[in-house]
This record gives C-alpha cells, structure tokens and sequence, in this order.
C-alpha cells in the first residue's frame, strides 16, 4: 500500500475525472493508482491527468519512441510502478518487451534503431543523469532528426513523466500486480 | 525527493501528517514532482529568469550575468537504481 491511501473508485464522482481513469485504464499508462492518488487533490488531479495522458498519446512524434523512452526513465527514476505499465496502443503498434529492453539497455550499439530514435533515448538518458551534456550541441544533433515542435513534446514529455515518476517513487508505490 | 528519495520513507510521511493533511501532501508530491522535471529540462534550454531577485524584468542575456552561465539545475543526478 502506498504512503498516501488511494480514494476508492466510488468516491470519485467528478465525470471529467471518471473519464480521464478510463483513458488511462485503456491506453494501459497510468493503470487507476496514480488517478486515485491524486484525486486526494481534486483541483490538481484533472490537469495533471490530462497532461499524462496528452503527452504520451497524442503529439508528433512516435508513441512506441516515447513509450520506450517513458520506461527508460522510470527504471532510473527506481519508479516500480511506472516501469511496469505498459501502453496498449504502443503494443498494438508493435512495440515488443525485446525493442523496450534494447531501448533500455545499450541502445547505442543496438541495430534495432535509427540514429534519430537513439538520439532521443540519449535526450532521456541525459537529462538527469548528466544534463550539463544535454547543450547547444546536442540539441544542433537533435534538430538533424526533429523538428523543434518535436524537440519541445519530447522534451516536456521527459520532464513530466520523470516527474510523476519521482512522486510514485516517493509514495512507495510497488508495481501492480498481473501481466504487464 | 530530488537527492535522497529513499529517505522519504512510512516515518517521513507521519512527520509530514503532523503538519498537513493527505490533500496538502499529494498537492504538495504533484508540485514538487512536477517541477523536479521541468527545472532540469528548462536548464537545459539555457532558459534564465524573467525577473531580477528585485522584481526587475530583465532581457536572457540580463538575466544570464546576475544568475550565472549555468543554472543550478544542471547538477548531475545519481542514478537511483
């Protein structure tokens, strides 16, 4: 059980926010716990469900890049809730547990990916790991493979999923039980 | 949180009920969460203050000189595996 006791399902009668769990529930990422948790503030829990779910699902660049990506920080943010959900849509796509363990591993020297994938798996792996790395330079070779529209959605996308992740971890929240 | 989050243990979170209220401590989590991310990501795009420490709205290139070339963001974070 987390530090914090999510609200049961019934005591969220908000219609917007009943919407945005099952959204959640279908895409796969976040499974209830996260909405339920911060349902304990209802001001906050729509707008921060709503750019969970937007970040990830929609935008320009790849879902099945981002998914890798959002597991890849949730392993180094030591998050065992985030890492072990897994997106519906991005496996419908064809994303399979061997392309997330590359991705995830020593993607550098994997033939699994295009240099503008390994480029943005190198913008998650920077960021908090070593961010000064992550300067004018890098972002020139990031503009070789995205748009800046794209570097923006990546980039947000990484620092709010990381985010949300740290605030899991800080919660002790265990990874859900069942397949992934 | 940010540097220590095997700190943030059972007995960390009795402390914080002591003060706040399960509302105020998830407000709290969110907040902190939230701008543990985007502190770090908008170093990295070199994205300075828009006001003095005075309340002065000040050019980037203003901004840069009083708070530095690199913001306190960019430290290294220890991998938490």
């Amino acid at each position: 059980m987390t530090y914090v006791v999510p609200l049961p399902r019934e005591a969220i009668t908000d219609p917007e926010l009943r919407d945005l769990i099952a959204q959640g529930e279908a895409l796969g990422v976040p499974d209830d716990l996260f909405p339920r948790i911060a349902a304990r503030s209802p001001e906050l829990a729509k707008p921060f469900m709503r750019a969970l779910l937007m970040s990830h699902a929609e935008g320009n660049v790849d879902h099945r890049l981002k998914e890798i990506v959002r597991i890849l920080l949730a392993r180094f943010a030591g998050d065992k809730y985030f890492a072990a959900l897994r997106s519906c849509k991005a496996r419908q796509m064809g994303l399979t547990e061997e392309r997330i363990e590359a991705g995830c591993g020593d993607y550098e020297d994997s033939d699994l990916f295009t240099e503008a994938e390994k480029c943005a798996l190198r913008y998650a792996d920077q960021m908090y790991l070593d961010p000064a790395k992550v300067d004018a330079a890098f972002y020139a070779e990031l503009k070789k493979h995205f748009t800046e529209p794209q570097i923006m959605e990546l980039g947000a996308f990484i620092a709010f999923h990381y985010g949300m992740q740290m605030f899991m971890r800080s919660l002790g929240a265990a990874a859900p039980a069942g397949p992934a | 949180m940010a540097t220590d989050p095997d700190a943030i243990d059972a007995a960390f979170f009795d402390e914080l009920r002591r003060y706040y209220s399960d509302e105020e401590i998830v407000e709290l989590g969110l907040f902190i969460g939230f701008n543990l991310g985007y502190h770090t990501f908008f170093g990295t795009l070199k994205f300075y203050p828009l006001f003095s420490p005075d309340g002065r709205l000040l050019t980037q290139a203003e901004s840069e000189k009083i708070y530095g070339p690199a913001p306190s963001s960019l430290k290294a974070t220890e991998p938490k595996k």
